[in-house]
């Protein structure tokens, strides 16, 4: 059975719908990349799928229940979100925010329990940021915050994660870091991920599905060995370019054709 | 940056302070009274000053406390609503509105009294409470609102009480003084009735802050965050602006516009104990009710027997402080 189900979904904000008629399904343990240009509507379609755009109809269907009527509570419990990097003035530490992670679980005046900070340890373990704990949150370097989202998204504790581009203002060795931090989650620890990326190389190896959206539609979505062709690229991203297979992963690879910009 | 001090020594040191500054208020006032005649009042039962202590200088003194730590929470709740350490309890216009009830109690000239409160009394609570209200209807769109719709909408409706309010003191111009005592806050007039008026407000925000401050927390980091991590983002909005609005207009309502405690005071306590909101709702109430307490000591003998507006004295000793501690920071 699905984890989630969307049916003809269109959201947006105020002004009117920036997604249309999306339809598609997450499997439990699946790993879904959806790509396409900017202004695609990569991110809205992920906040959207969480409830948080009010401009919104179709049907989403997560385990079951209709995800469009549940309270911010229920669908957290459900979906642990991290949202895009952008520069963070928070006064808060590495593990206040990770705790705020464990928000949906604990009681009011409870405090933090001996779960709670098990689970903080644990999470930051796995994200490798156990030595930055009582660093602010406004110190850290691009991928180190990343790592510190992820980690408050870990100890939300839940069946899905969804990610926003989680690779964009990081370094190349940081943007391999990341992926293999989400593979081994998916791998070890059963999470089903959803994530929107704009670097195709990156996103393609990880992915068992991916989805190419343009200009707030799908495009077309299937296994990368199968999607990933000069024609669909073309005609996603508007680019010439040429496919070939990693030589490690022997999963299709863009290539960039250099002169194209010029012959257009 | 420096680091942190802990909070319980800032507490003791908030803690003797303020009995520090409870004391000399006592003790101070245009009767001459004496350490003696405390002593005698407080343990002999002598109760030749009794009146004094008991119905002139302790309410004063309760509400000096009760209207800086109202400020003081409500600046905290906003500076967290709006992720601006520069708002403050008037930021969408209660002080304009206040002051235009106000005003216009004192234009109509009647005088009319409520269990114990005047007119005027009522009548900036009223309208304070009354235009927070009308910005927040008019920046909502099919019940969601935007933050800065809000903050702006406040700026131009406090920008219009203020002139109806200039045009009321323009018209009747005998009653400038007492307008302008009020615009610039005064504890003169203090009486329990005023404390009795305050003190359920507070009490009721107070706790309703402390109940949400986990929440607060979450709402730093940006709507769609907090809501994504479980926070019903719309609801917790509402409260907060609900609990800042009370505060500001129920303090405005008893002692007039007091200037710069509800932006300075919270924003000094977030350097010392740091951002988490469940400490900071604590301590700027205590820090803010303890500044006003010396700020009224300051206003009522720097120019003895003259006593002085207290805005001004929040705002001398307000404003350079504030500038010192913005270059501090940076």
């Amino acid at each position: 059975m699905a984890m989630l189900e969307v049916e003809n979904l269109c959201a947006g904000y105020e002004n009117g719908y920036v997604i249309n008629e999306i339809e598609f399904s997450l499997h439990r343990g699946e790993f879904i990349s959806i790509l396409g240009p900017n202004g695609s509507g990569k991110s809205t379609l992920l906040k959207a799928l969480q409830g948080l755009l009010t401009n919104a109809s179709g049907e989403i269907t997560m385990e079951g229940q209709k995800l469009l009527t549940l309270s911010p509570r229920e669908i957290a419990k459900k979906i642990a979100y991290v949202p895009q990097i952008f520069p963070l003035s928070f006064e808060f530490d590495v593990q206040e925010i990770i705790m705020m992670g464990r928000y949906i679980h604990q009681g009011r005046f409870g405090g933090i329990t001996r779960e709670d900070r098990k689970i903080i340890q644990e999470v930051m373990e796995l994200t490798k940021i156990s030595h930055l704990k009582d660093k602010k949150i406004a110190h850290l370097s691009g991928g180190e915050s990343q790592r510190v989202f992820i980690a408050r998204a870990l100890a939300q504790d839940t069946p899905v994660l969804f990610l926003d581009e989680p690779s964009s203002h990081l370094d190349i060795s940081y943007q391999i870091e990341i992926y293999h931090i989400l593979r081994d989650l998916q791998q070890e620890k059963g999470k089903t991920v959803l994530s929107t990326e704009h670097n195709l190389n990156l996103a393609i190896p990880y992915s068992q599905n991916i989805m190419f959206l343009k200009e707030g539609k799908i495009h077309s979505q299937g296994p990368p060995e199968k999607l990933v062709t000069k024609q669909t690229i073309r005609e996603v991203f508007d680019a010439e370019v040429d496919i070939r297979k990693n030589l490690h992963t022997h999963k299709p690879e863009i290539s960039l054709i250099l002169h194209s910009a010029n012959k257009k | 940056m420096k680091k942190p001090i802990q909070k319980s020594r800032l507490l003791w040191i908030l803690l003797v302070l303020l009995g520090a500054g409870l004391f000399i208020s006592f003790l101070h006032g245009p009767v001459k009274t004496s350490f003696t005649d405390l002593w005698n009042f407080l343990i002999h039962k002598d109760q030749t000053y009794a009146t004094i202590f008991i119905d002139l200088r302790l309410p004063r003194i309760v509400l000096a406390f009760l209207v800086g730590a109202s400020l003081s929470l409500s600046g905290a709740i906003l500076q967290g609503y709006f992720q601006n350490p520069m708002a403050g309890p008037f930021v969408v216009g209660v002080s304009s509105g206040a002051s235009f009830g106000a005003v216009l109690s004192i234009f109509l000239g009647w005088n009319i009294q409520f269990f114990g409160l005047s007119l005027q009394n009522v009548f900036a609570f009223a309208s304070g409470f009354a235009l927070v209200s009308f910005v927040y209807i008019l920046s909502q769109r099919k019940g969601v609102y935007k933050v800065e719709t809000l903050l702006l909408t406040g700026i131009a409706a406090g920008a219009l009480a203020s002139s109806l309010t200039s045009f009321l003191i323009f018209f009747k111009s005998e009653s400038f003084k007492q307008a302008v005592f009020w615009l610039l806050g005064s504890f003169a007039l203090s009486d329990w009735n005023q404390v009795n008026a305050v003190f359920p407000y507070f009490l009721l925000c107070f706790v309703g802050a402390e109940w949400l401050a986990k929440e607060m927390n979450l709402l730093v980091l940006g709507d769609e965050t907090a809501q994504s991590l479980g926070c019903p983002v719309n609801r917790v909005r509402k409260i907060f602006l609900a609990l800042a609005t009370l505060l500001a207009a129920a303090s405005v309502s008893v002692s007039g516009i007091i200037g710069f405690v509800g932006l300075i005071i919270p924003h000094w306590v977030r350097i010392l104990i740091g951002p988490d909101h469940r400490n900071l709702f604590i301590f700027s109430s205590l820090m803010g009710g303890t500044f006003l307490i010396y700020s009224d000591l300051l206003a009522r003998s720097l120019l003895f027997p003259t006593e002085l507006p207290i805005g001004i004295i929040t705002a001398v000793v307000g404003a350079p402080f504030f500038i010192y501690l913005l270059n501090q920071r940076r």
